[in-house]
């Protein structure tokens, strides 16, 4: 495994960006468990907490262009780093009108065809065949840009998951797969599962594999911006697995009753990536403990609007249910047919 | 003018038409290329449009409706063959959860303009896992577009439009029709989508039928030659033209569905159910509902001839709406 949690390896610019990504997730997760826990957000929500990291720097390491189709159920700071507003995404949570997919998708299936998001196949592991025909379309197409998909490491047991790295290896895909190991599929630990690393999953198909400490975002940045480069000029896809740990429960009311004291300990001591990069930023002296605290300032006030947006927005007309199932007319409906 | 050709030529022709007309058409699934298709449906594709649009895939219908899906998300039009339509199944969350709700989860964002065709049907002896009508399937799932093919006409005309359409649709057709011979217009030409046709004129009786069925159906129409019976080909089974049929038992006062699809919860009593919500007062006799039986399709072929509907059930079903026991 990769390791290179000492130093500040990125210019000044990029390590704030990377700062700012991962502060947006923290405080946009920590506002939401929130809002849900007082009832104003419906649904599951699934966090994210131990991910910022990765997230982050996978994001960062993509151009705007690129697509990202996201899984692993951790998926609110994905949206974030992918650059969606985040009024938007909360207002999606929300079920409002003004959300990302106006409601019809909620926190799990946030989509931004503008940014070049796909959105999420949250049946878990369905969505690396999607973006291996995202990638398909990129090659015929000769876009230039690159897809990233991503998926947990309890979504690498799913057939779909291994069939999506035939056919990206059967063409050459301009593909990079990230298997974010937080270490526990609800309750399943990954270390169960047998491979030493869950990138080797790649291997049999040739498929360039690599396993990193995905707690250090700027390892993450470094690594992903290598395999993006690579299937950008040509070079096929990439398989990184990114270790975390899930800092939290699956959602809110997981007691964690199948994780030891001892192991939450070690993962709150070295595993919050935000924490981690914030010390080693205000230690060498990147940024000043004043202009952290202004950051964090910035992104509060961003947070507090996104909310304000979100209760402030209607919900849906409920006939909007019935709408957008099919694009009508079908072909040729109403015509008088025969003849194109 | 018209020319007469085989239904699985349809197909290709369709097949032909599109690739030639729409860069952003391309064809995949397993052996689709230099193999020709197992009923040579894409024979001679792969030569004129090359391996790049005509793409042979590994073996797992996943992997070919799942990247169908992100390849139209893409900005493709994907024509994606699985090899027999028994084998939706095996890309059960594409077909079930993922192709069809994209569009609607999304708010509407993403377009998918996808057309996943298969051979389905029985009639050949190929047993329960290879015979199978899966329209009744996909049609229980809002989001696909699911139409089936019964003449070289409706083939042709079908298929090109279901390619054109922007929604996910699933097209079928029958692996038992595949020599069988009709007539298409030497000009291009296209079919619409989402509307039934009346295929024979008649007013004591309306028949429902597709496919094998519907030929069957015609069949048992000329046995009775005391009894002047209307067959209406559905030809989009979903979303489905219930004003066609609607007004034919207007004019009838009768309906017998018949399809080759499994009864329970079936294509019949949906068929039948929305005609009667329609058109209650319409009915002189209560509809008659003819299907394979509550079985998995058998392999042996008196066994398979057994649950498949015949002309002559068809025909005695009709005969029961006069009264007669059937």
């Amino acid at each position: 495994m990769t390791t290179d949690a000492d130093a500040v390896t990125v210019q000044t610019e990029a390590a704030v960006d990377l700062l700012r990504r991962m502060l947006r997730i923290r405080w946009f997760e920590e506002e939401a468990t929130r809002r849900s826990e007082d009832g104003e957000i419906p649904g599951f929500l699934h966090l994210c907490r131990g991910h910022e990291g990765s997230h982050a720097g996978m994001c960062a390491a993509m151009d705007p262009d690129d697509w990202l189709a996201v899984g692993g159920a951790r998926l609110h700071g994905q949206y974030l780093a992918k650059g969606l507003p985040m009024d938007e995404v909360m207002a999606e949570l929300y079920g409002k009108e003004t959300g990302s997919n106006r409601g019809k998708g909620g926190s799990m299936h946030v989509s931004d065809v503008d940014r070049h998001l796909y959105g999420h196949a949250a049946t878990i592991g369905s969505g690396q065949n999607p973006a291996v025909g995202l990638a398909l379309a990129q090659q015929m197409r000769e876009t230039d840009n690159v897809v990233m998909c991503t998926i947990g490491d309890g979504g690498t047991s799913r057939g779909s998951f291994h069939t999506a790295l035939v056919f990206a290896a059967y063409w050459d895909l301009p593909v990079v797969f990230v298997i974010e190991n937080n270490q526990w599929a609800i309750s399943t630990p990954a270390e169960s599962l047998s491979p030493e690393n869950l990138s080797d999953y790649g291997e049999p198909h040739t498929i360039y594999t690599e396993t990193i400490d995905g707690t250090d975002v700027e390892t993450v940045y470094r690594t992903v911006s290598e395999a993006v480069g690579r299937a950008r000029e040509g070079g096929g896809p990439s398989v990184i697995e990114s270790r975390v740990y899930r800092l939290v429960g699956h959602f809110g009311a997981d007691k964690e009753t199948y994780r030891s004291e001892e192991e939450r300990k070690h993962a709150e001591e070295v595993g919050d990536p935000l924490d981690n990069y914030r010390e080693r930023l205000l230690a060498d002296g990147t940024v000043t403990e004043e202009e952290y605290e202004e950051m964090e300032a910035e992104v509060q006030a961003e947070v507090e609007e996104a909310v304000e947006f979100a209760r402030e927005s209607e919900y849906p007309d409920s006939r909007e249910a019935y709408e957008g199932i099919y694009r009508r007319p079908l072909y040729g409906q109403g015509s008088e047919g025969g003849e194109t | 003018m018209t020319r007469t050709i085989r239904y699985v030529d349809a197909i290709r022709e369709a097949l032909d038409e599109e690739l030639a007309r729409d860069e952003s058409v391309y064809l995949s699934g397993e052996d689709v290329g230099e193999f020709g298709g197992n009923f040579g449906e894409t024979r001679g594709l792969q030569e004129r449009y090359g391996e790049r649009r005509v793409r042979d895939t590994p073996l797992s219908e996943i992997g070919i409706a799942g990247h169908a899906l992100g390849a139209a998300v893409g900005g493709l039009r994907p024509v994606a063959q699985l090899q027999f339509a028994d084998f939706v199944a095996t890309a059960g969350d594409e077909t079930f959860n993922q192709i069809p709700k994209m569009p609607y989860v999304s708010g509407g964002q993403l377009e998918v303009p996808v057309t996943i065709f298969a051979p389905s049907g029985a009639g050949i002896s190929s047993g329960a896992q290879h015979s199978q009508s899966v329209h009744a399937w996909l049609g229980n799932v809002p989001g696909w577009v699911v139409v089936t093919a019964t003449t070289p006409y409706d083939a042709k005309g079908l298929f090109k439009s279901a390619i054109r359409d922007d929604n996910p649709v699933a097209f079928f057709f029958h692996k038992y029709l595949t020599s069988r011979e009709g007539e298409v217009p030497d000009e291009e030409y296209t079919l619409p989508l989402g509307e039934a046709a009346v295929e024979r004129s008649g007013d004591d009786v309306t028949v429902v039928a597709t496919q094998l069925m519907y030929h069957r159906a015609a069949e048992a129409a000329e046995q009775l030659d005391d009894v002047s019976v209307e067959i209406i080909n559905p030809r989009t089974f979903a979303p489905l033209d219930v004003d066609t049929i609607a007004s034919s038992v207007e004019k009838t006062g009768r309906l017998v569905v018949v399809d080759e699809t499994a009864m329970r919860y079936g294509t019949q009593s949906h068929i039948v159910e929305r005609i009667i919500e329609e058109t209650f007062f319409s009915f002189d006799a209560p509809p008659t509902t003819v299907g394979v039986d509550d079985v998995p399709i058998p392999f042996s072929p008196p066994l398979e001839e057994e649950v498949l509907p015949s002309a002559d059930e068809i025909a005695d079903a009709i005969r029961s709406q006069f009264g007669t026991p059937y």
